[in-house]
């Protein structure tokens, strides 16, 4: 029996060399994760995903491939190999890999990434939902929906370059929908890794949500046009993520970013903006302390007081672009098909403003929307930057500074490059967000635009 | 297989023993091979062999759902103990129960012609750079950046539930998936083209894909080219299957899932307009839109992507109704929700893989074809615009609330379909604005494929999007600013 993580890992890596491939990375996670969904404030189901992936990347003459294996033993790491090294001899030379990390590193401490208390939680998790979901109902709300995910799992990493480390980390995450009739709603997000006190978590973002939800009762059909636009934290993810996941050069090079590598120094927002990726945050859901080729995680600026200083690099792009490597490198999916070894982000992290949330509220002297959140984000065109996507949950129309009533079925359609350049405050107080429209942890206040284009159906 | 099937097999019978009134296991068996290309040169190859399991079981009315892809005996028996003591410890007051169904033992098959292994890596790199070479040659730096995905899926799975069915099926899944930028006169248009279907490798070649995406891309370029604005606001719009069959599918089959209506998607894709719409009338009596209209789900259709003969819980699948002549008709249901609204399931459970429990999805949704031949539908129209393809699109998370916007647009002008086009049309229009503004759907439909999105963790599921080329009258355009 082979089946601890070391030993795998060399196998897998002597296998691979034997058969003539030169550079190989092999990445295991290890762990399970946790489901708990829920709708008309029951319990749906609950689900455990038992996790034990296998992840390699082969190079021999240039030539390269990524494949998967789930369940990992000798058994099959042998077969799998031989198939897709016989695989590899048959593709052309890519002009996308340039080399991988080389060099053996110490890492950064992660403070927190791993709760112990995980390993205890599922029964407890279910008695934190069920005690939410049995205080749901009255004060205006007839029903809660939701999904709390938790985990834990192991990453070890070991390469033909003997770089080798090992982490272990564990998570949560919950998003709740609180609905006081069919048409309004409001949500609430919690996610973390310390499960220090999770119950009080949970309860904020159920109160929240339910607040938003009661305000929204009685909204009416909007009315189209230019306002003044003040995004939710999880708006403000979703739409400023459209950039901040496409700054790297595999996304630039196939026109699927908003963002060119020309871009590099030049000004792109408003002077209030400044965004990092930081892959060492004690909370962020995607802090990690090294990249999948064993390079050391860190923290890069993105973009500085409006200008953006840089995109994400791993050893490859580095080369290409005559840059340095800035730790991001990740078995890539575009969707579907294999993965790619390329770079993206860890967490992204906005720098807080000076507002508070309520000073934006009332400096909102001609007619403003806010909008708590959204989905259903798409593009006309990508390097353009002409976008829709669609407000859900509470939207209110706050004029004279203040809240006048909720409205609804508006469409915020602008372009991402001009509302970029239109900030007009932004908030104190940083949030993480993650959940289904907001896939990369993104801490971040409110954010208000100036002249936004709101539109609505005409029949 | 076998040792797969076996397992499968003492899931159930264990969860059985340890209390479970409803236990069902999937084990699928798959292999997926994509290659991506740019410009000429080939970015990423690779296979992934895949074999997994994923045990539901019910416990007095509440659900836990548990997967794996170590396939050893005692681990499983472990995993199952687990999804026993989750839903006993969910507590759930109102008992989930599934409608009543017959029990089936059944093998099925996509037909395939030429599997994927049969055909070299080298041919299957030739094709994708043969394809660019010839879009490179034509078009130089009008098409800049060109992207394309070979997609090759082959599955076997077996699934077997605790009432006594057993269902073993072979399927084999092809796409060709394009991103393409085309320089214009000024800024760019971009086009992500899917082409998919059930079968093999023969599918690329019988339905000329190469010539297909050959044509989509001198549209493109055409269109970055020579696309004008112009502003147009009540005109009649005709839609081709491309831009009906997006329509179809979100205006109309999303919001006809059971499990959204009842508010299971509520925290992720949302719930559904029919929700008020059922409080104050019944199926076959709803008002939709005009007589001319009926919508159809159909996963038994030969050769399509969305293509199945039974659901991932069993059932026997069948065409759907979902609108008939302007008349809501019908719903998709799993059991669960089958059991909700009192009626047995039609077949819509499908999960994406082992990792994932079945949901009420669509399979291949449409209008169903007119009487009309495509010119006719133009004849009388005297100043219109023919959406043939579409770009950005979104829809509320009820399904009332859509937006499509036109990619290659033409203009029509007393009764013909002129050459000019039309720069970046906007529809945007509630789901009742489109179906009572269709009176003319026409005779033939096309299909491209789509991957559907739903639930949490998000399942993209491959369906077909197409259909006929159906008439709206005087609509305005633009959106309401």
């Amino acid at each position: 029996m082979m089946e601890n993580s070391e030993n795998l890992l060399e196998l897998a890596i002597k296998l691979a060399l034997r058969k003539g491939v030169e550079e190989i990375i092999a990445l295991r996670r290890e762990g399970n994760n946790y489901q708990i969904r829920f709708s008309n404030s029951a319990i749906d189901i609950i689900k455990e995903w038992n996790e034990d992936l296998l992840e390699l990347f082969l190079v021999k003459e240039q030539k390269t491939t990524q494949l998967d294996i789930k369940a990992p033993t000798p058994k099959k790491i042998e077969k799998t190999l031989s198939t897709t090294v016989k695989y590899l001899s048959k593709l052309p030379r890519s002009n996308l890999y340039n080399g991988m990390e080389t060099e053996q590193h110490s890492y950064p401490s992660i403070k927190d990434l791993f709760d112990k208390k995980i390993l205890e939680f599922p029964e407890k998790a279910l008695e934190y939902i069920n005690s939410a979901l049995n205080a749901s109902n009255g004060n205006g709300i007839k029903n809660l929906a939701g999904v709390f995910y938790f985990g834990y799992f192991s990453t070890d990493l070991l390469t033909s370059h003997d770089v080798k480390s090992t982490h272990k980390s564990s998570y949560y995450q919950f998003t709740i929908r609180a609905f006081a009739d069919e048409r309004s709603s409001g949500q609430g997000i919690a996610c973390g890794r310390n499960l220090d006190e999770i119950e009080k978590k949970i309860l904020n973002a159920v109160n929240h949500a339910k607040d938003v939800a009661r305000m929204a009762v009685g909204g009416t059909q909007g009315k189209a046009g230019m306002y003044d636009l003040i995004m939710s934290p999880t708006v403000a993810a979703n739409v400023f993520g459209q950039l901040t996941n496409a700054a790297q050069p595999l996304l630039m090079m196939i026109g699927m970013s908003p963002i060119k590598i020309e871009d590099v120094g030049k000004k792109i927002a408003s002077n209030s903006l400044t965004i990092w990726d930081n892959a060492l945050l004690s909370e962020g859901l995607n802090s990690r302390p090294f990249d999948v080729e064993g390079t050391p995680s860190g923290k890069t600026t993105l973009i500085e007081n409006g200008i953006l200083k840089g995109i994400l690099h791993n050893t490859s792009t580095a080369k290409q672009f005559g840059t340095k490597t800035t730790g991001s490198s990740t078995f890539y999916s575009l969707g579907i098909g294999s993965k790619f070894l390329a770079p993206a982000p860890s967490n992204i992290v906005f720098k807080e403003g000076d507002h508070a949330f309520d000073e934006i509220i009332r400096e909102s002297r001609k007619p403003t929307i806010y909008v708590t959140s959204n989905w259903y984000t798409r593009f006309t065109n990508m390097l353009e930057g002409s976008f829709s996507t669609i407000p859900r949950d509470g939207m209110f129309l706050i004029e004279n500074g203040r809240i006048i009533k909720p409205v609804e079925k508006l469409r915020i359609s602008d372009n991402i490059h001009g509302m970029l350049n239109r900030i007009e405050a932004i908030g104190k107080k940083l949030i993480q967000i993650k959940w289904w429209e907001v896939p990369t942890p993104t801490f971040l206040p409110a954010i208000k635009i100036k002249d936004v284009n709101m539109s609505a159906a005409t029949q | 297989m076998e040792y797969g099937k076996d397992l499968a097999d003492h899931a159930v019978d264990h969860a059985q023993s340890l209390g479970a009134t409803y236990g069902e296991a999937r084990y699928i068996y798959s292999e997926e091979e994509s290659i991506a290309a740019r410009n000429g040169v080939i970015l990423s190859a690779g296979i992934t062999p895949l074999k997994g399991l994923g045990i539901r079981v019910l416990v007095n009315g509440s659900m836990s759902f548990v997967s794996t892809a170590k396939l050893e005996k005692q681990h499983v028996e472990k995993l199952v103990k687990e999804a026993i003591k989750y839903a006993k410890a969910s507590k759930r007051k109102k008992p989930i129960q599934f409608s009543e169904e017959k029990t089936v033992d059944v093998k099925w098959k996509t037909p395939v012609k030429i599997k994927f292994k049969e055909i070299s890596l080298e041919d299957k790199q030739k094709f994708i750079l043969d394809l660019d070479k010839e879009l490179n040659q034509k078009f130089r730096l009008k098409l800049p950046t060109r992207t394309y995905l070979l997609h090759l899926y082959s599955e076997n799975k077996y699934i077997v539930n605790s009432e006594g069915s057993r269902l073993e099926s072979e399927h084999s899944l092809i796409s060709f998936h394009s991103f393409n930028t085309a320089k214009g006169k000024v800024g760019s248009e971009q086009r992500m083209l899917t082409l998919g279907a059930t079968g093999g490798w023969e599918w690329l070649m019988e339905k000329e894909i190469d010539k297909k995406i050959i044509e989509d891309n001198i549209a493109l370029v055409n269109v970055a080219r020579n696309a004008i604005e112009m502003k147009l606001d009540n005109v009649d719009v005709v839609i081709s299957g491309e831009v009906s069959g997006i329509i179809a599918h979100e205006n109309v089959g999303h919001p006809s899932e059971a499990d959204r209506i009842l508010g299971r998607e509520g925290a992720q894709a949302g719930e559904s307009f029919y929700k008020d719409l059922l409080k104050e009338g019944k199926l076959g009596e709803i008002l939709m839109g005009n007589d001319c209209v009926s919508v159809i789900d159909d996963p038994t259709l030969p050769g399509s992507s969305g293509f199945y003969l039974y659901d991932d819980e069993g059932v026997k699948a069948r065409p759907r109704y979902l609108i008939k002549e302007g008349k809501l008709n019908d719903l998709l249901f799993n059991r669960e929700y089958a059991h909700e609204f009192n009626t047995h399931s039609n077949a819509a459970a499908r999960s994406m893989n082992y990792k994932s429990e079945p949901l009420c999805r669509m399979a291949n949704t449409f209008f169903e074809p007119g009487d009309f031949t495509k010119p006719e539908l133009f004849e009388d129209i005297k100043k219109g615009v023919y959406l043939k393809s579409f770009t950005e699109w979104n829809i509320d998370d009820r399904r009332f609330q859509s937006k499509y916007v036109g990619l290659e647009a033409y203009l029509i002008e007393n009764g013909t379909l002129t050459n000019t086009l039309i720069r970046r049309p906007i529809l945007e229009l509630t789901t009742f604005g489109i179906l009572k503004s269709i009176d003319a759907i026409s005779r033939n439909g096309e299909f491209s494929l789509g991957i559907c999105g739903k639930g949490d963790p998000m399942q993209g599921i491959p369906v077909w999007l197409g259909g006929p080329h159906v008439r709206m009258r005087t609509i305005r355009l633009g959106g309401n600013k």
